[in-house]
């Protein structure tokens, strides 16, 4: 038994102890240098995260369906073609109810061809039989309580502390779990990078002043877009939310969406 | 010029009825036959575990026979569990990060712990300390490679005295204690997967892990019962009648509890008809017509029920070659209608808009990552690998 | 302690520093900086390459067109909305990189449609024009402008 404790050997182990420890910190900082170093991507100069608040709200009254927004999101943001949308804009037609038939309405129709990337063809029923028709532009709603950030697994997407829902596309697994959950459908597994992907609110433009690329094309504003931390009282944004009545789409949900909606009907779901 | 094209081409032919999401527009659902079968080969797990606890736990003397063979299929099938997993996500090469940076609001984010714990804590553990004595005895009188095996397993550990063999039951026991809560778990989180989904009114409702328990626990019943069959007739032995009655007994009274559950889930939806249930209601009766009506309810639940129901009123004047034949069929039509309800719930949730007015279709390919060739092989990879663990470790005089 | 409990404990032991030491060197740097996610996803997110240019970016070259169009009724247009992306354009001022606009585009705004709002101005092309370039009778940076 005295053999194996000589001084040398005692010695020996407990350096060879220390080493281990000391190596697994070293190592740890040798990699985030090398990371730094291969991968340089800085925040653009002078934008801090935690500075603002994005928030985007729509005037359906103002939406005159001509897929501008659409369009330009599939550009900007290199979505992939096919039934891939990061933002879409749906069309409703009520129709009047039968005569005779003691009903306040007609039957609903709904459709979005292809998104609305093109605008839309002719309404499919004639115009004396509509009682209501209007388009209602869809994309991530934003939500306080993102259902799609608490099912993911591993954390890649995530709440960004300036308002916006992002996905990390070089962490995500695509386990497609956050596109089940989101009730909006506005989320997809993108067949080229095969991870998740959303409307960021089109997180590479708002970080260097510019506005996203669906509220840049929209003729008539009826998308408004804004920055809640920052914004003058003349402000697009703030003159919408004091001169609109609001809707949430599935508040039963209990979500809580940041997106907020004027002029749409109950059909909107 | 492109865009006109695939405008025409969208509005031409439709792979939906009524109004969809445009992202719920795409040619296959987002989790197919793959999602399918990790809920079923989990749940068979769960079930044969439960079966061999109830030897071990419960002191169900007569399923001695099965004790084994229900422990190595929990084992095999366990072992198989993650690959449908691993080929349906969109990275596979980055699945380390469930574990490494787990998001603990997320039922998948459990996956990893709930199965390493299952496989290693109480599934490994409970068959090393079942089968350690045959270990130490088989690594003395085999030869070659199977020699080697042995040994390996003995771990070198080598003391097969009376106390220690003792201390080997004692742990085992409370491993198949330890084990029915985990087996719950493991199936159990499967279900809450789905049943947290408040997006999806098919998915999102409290009974669904109940639910999924339940049905494990009767497919795993099920499939010990057609193992055995299989396994026996292979062997040319004679099927322990006595054994096999007792698991026809559970395996009935584990089919009534769960068809009692999953009509009361149908019942309230049907009664209080929420805002998804007019869609719901087209959706099951129109796109699940063979897989729910025919497969899972008829074949897969009232014909077994009335089959061992039989068997249990009358057991004593059916003849003993009937009654194998009955319990063969009503184990190999649970099963399959047990996998019918694995394909009902995912596909399902899948076949509907959340937008609540319309429809898609699920026509699978038959080669392909989410194809008929690959559902074919997960299935029955695990038997392979059953069949070498029996080769191993179900010795022909010693069905125990 | 028994030999088949101790071996199991210390093979229990190695997995949970296996999987320890695993874990301290597969998370990524920057997790965990604002929450459960990795901090650098925002500075990647941020640094893609725009297609779309702006309203003022085509300022500083067109500033005619921009002040003419900021006077009438299409001020609430942005240039991209009709001529398409232009931050190409914008890097390298071509006349191939940058879209003139077109009939097409005027209809996709003004073609009559029951689903429109009854505000705009829109018309059923078949009653009010036969030809193939509404810039006949308009000029689109001034709408009710008579060429």
């Amino acid at each position: 038994m005295k053999s194996h404790l000589s001084r040398r050997s005692v010695i020996g182990r407990i350096s060879a102890a220390v080493a281990g420890v000391l190596a697994a910190p070293v190592a740890k900082a040798a990699k985030a240098v090398a990371q730094k170093v291969l991968v340089t991507t800085d925040m653009p100069k002078d934008y801090h995260p935690t500075q603002h608040k994005w928030v985007m709200a729509i005037d359906a009254n103002r939406c005159i369906g001509c897929g501008f927004c659409a369009e330009a999101c599939k550009k900007e943001n290199h979505v992939p073609e096919g039934p891939y949308f990061r933002t879409w804009v749906e069309r409703y037609i009520i129709t009047k109810p039968k005569p005779g038939s003691g009903a306040a309405r007609g039957e609903t129709l709904v459709d979005c061809p292809n998104g609305g990337i093109n605008g839309y063809p002719e309404a499919p029923v004639p115009k004396e039989e509509i009682q209501h028709s209007f388009f209602v532009p869809k994309l991530c709603n934003l939500c306080q309580h993102s259902p799609c950030v608490q099912v993911c697994p591993v954390g890649a997407t995530f709440d960004a502390p300036d308002g916006a829902v992002l996905i990390d596309p070089n962490y995500c697994i695509g386990c497609g779990f956050c596109i089940q959950a989101c009730p909006y459908g506005c989320r997809f597994l993108s067949p080229v990078t095969k991870t998740a992907e959303k409307c960021t609110l089109c997180y590479h433009r708002i970080t260097r002043g510019l506005k996203p690329a669906c509220v840049e094309v929209c003729p008539t504003q009826a998308r408004i877009f804004g920055d809640l931390k920052n914004a003058k009282p003349d402000d697009p944004i703030l003159q919408f939310y004091q001169n609109n009545l609001v809707v949430a789409l599935k508040p039963h949900l209990g979500t809580e969406p940041r997106l907020f909606y004027a002029g749409i009907d109950k059909e909107v779901r | 010029m492109t865009n006109e094209l695939t405008n025409l081409v969208v509005e031409v032919m439709p792979r939906f009825e009524g109004y969809v999401y445009p992202n719920e527009a795409t040619q296959q659902p987002l989790w197919g036959i793959l999602i399918v079968l990790y809920p079923y080969i989990t749940g068979l797990v769960a079930g044969a575990f439960i079966m061999a606890s109830l030897v071990r736990v419960f002191n169900v003397k007569a399923l001695e026979p099965v004790y084994r063979l229900s422990l190595l299929t929990a084992f095999a099938f366990l072992l198989c569990a993650p690959l449908p997993l691993l080929f349906h996500l969109g990275h596979p090469e980055r699945c380390f990060e469930v574990m490494m940076t787990p998001h603990l609001t997320s039922p998948m984010a459990i996956f990893g712990f709930v199965y390493a714990w299952y496989l290693m804590a109480v599934l490994l553990l409970e068959l090393w300390f079942d089968y350690r004595r045959d270990f130490v005895a088989w690594s003395e009188s085999t030869q070659g490679f199977k020699g080697l095996l042995y040994r390996l397993f003995t771990v070198g550990v080598t003391d097969v005295s009376d106390s220690a063999v003792q201390l080997d039951h004692k742990i085992g026991h409370i491993l198949s204690v330890v084990g029915i809560p985990s087996a719950f778990l493991l199936h159990g989180y499967v279900g809450f997967i789905f049943g947290s989904v408040k997006a999806n009114p098919w998915w999102g409702n409290v009974l669904m892990p109940i639910i999924f328990i339940m049905s494990a626990m009767v497919s795993g019943i099920a499939l010990c019962v057609f193992n055995y069959m299989v396994l026996t007739w292979i062997r040319r032995k004679t099927v322990d009648m006595k054994c096999l009655d007792v698991m026809g007994m559970y395996l009935f009274y584990a089919l009534v509890v769960d068809t009692a559950i999953e009509a009361l889930d149908w019942i309230h939806r049907i009664y209080s008809a929420e805002e998804g249930f007019r869609v719901i209601q087209y959706m099951a009766q129109e796109k699940l017509f063979y897989t729910l009506s025919l497969g899972q309810v008829t074949c897969g639940t009232l014909v077994p029920l009335i089959l061992l129901g039989l068997l249990q009123l009358v057991r004593g004047r059916v003849p003993e070659l009937a009654r194998r034949r009955m319990y063969f069929t009503g184990a190999s039509l649970i099963l399959m209608g047990v996998l019918a309800m694995r394909w009902n719930v995912v596909i399902g949730g899948q076949l509907f808009s959340k937008s609540l007015r319309g429809v898609m279709g699920y026509k699978m390919e038959f080669a392909g990552l989410e194809g008929w060739v690959m559902g074919a092989v997960l299935l029955c990879l695990p038997f392979v690998v059953l069949t070498v663990m029996v080769k191993l470790f179900l010795a022909e005089h010693d069905q125990r | 302690m028994p030999p088949q409990l101790f071996r199991i404990f210390l093979l229990a032991v190695g997995i949970v520093g296996a999987y320890s030491v695993a874990r301290y060197f597969l998370t990524p740097p920057s997790f965990g900086e604002y929450g459960w996610y990795r901090g650098a996803a925002l500075a990647e997110l941020a640094t893609r390459d725009r297609v779309y240019a702006g309203k003022k970016a085509c300022e500083e070259c067109h500033s005619d067109e921009y002040e003419k169009l900021l006077k009438h009724e299409h001020k609430s247009l942005a240039c991209e909305s009709c001529h398409g992306p232009g931050q190409a354009h914008g890097k390298d001022p071509r006349k191939d990189n940058i879209e003139k606009s077109s009939f097409a585009v005027c209809l996709r705004c003004h073609e009559a449609n029951p689903s429109r709002p009854k505000w705009h101005k829109q018309i059923v092309i078949k009653n009010h024009y036969t030809g193939s370039k509404c810039t006949e009778c308009h000029v689109p940076h001034s709408p009710s402008e008579v060429p």
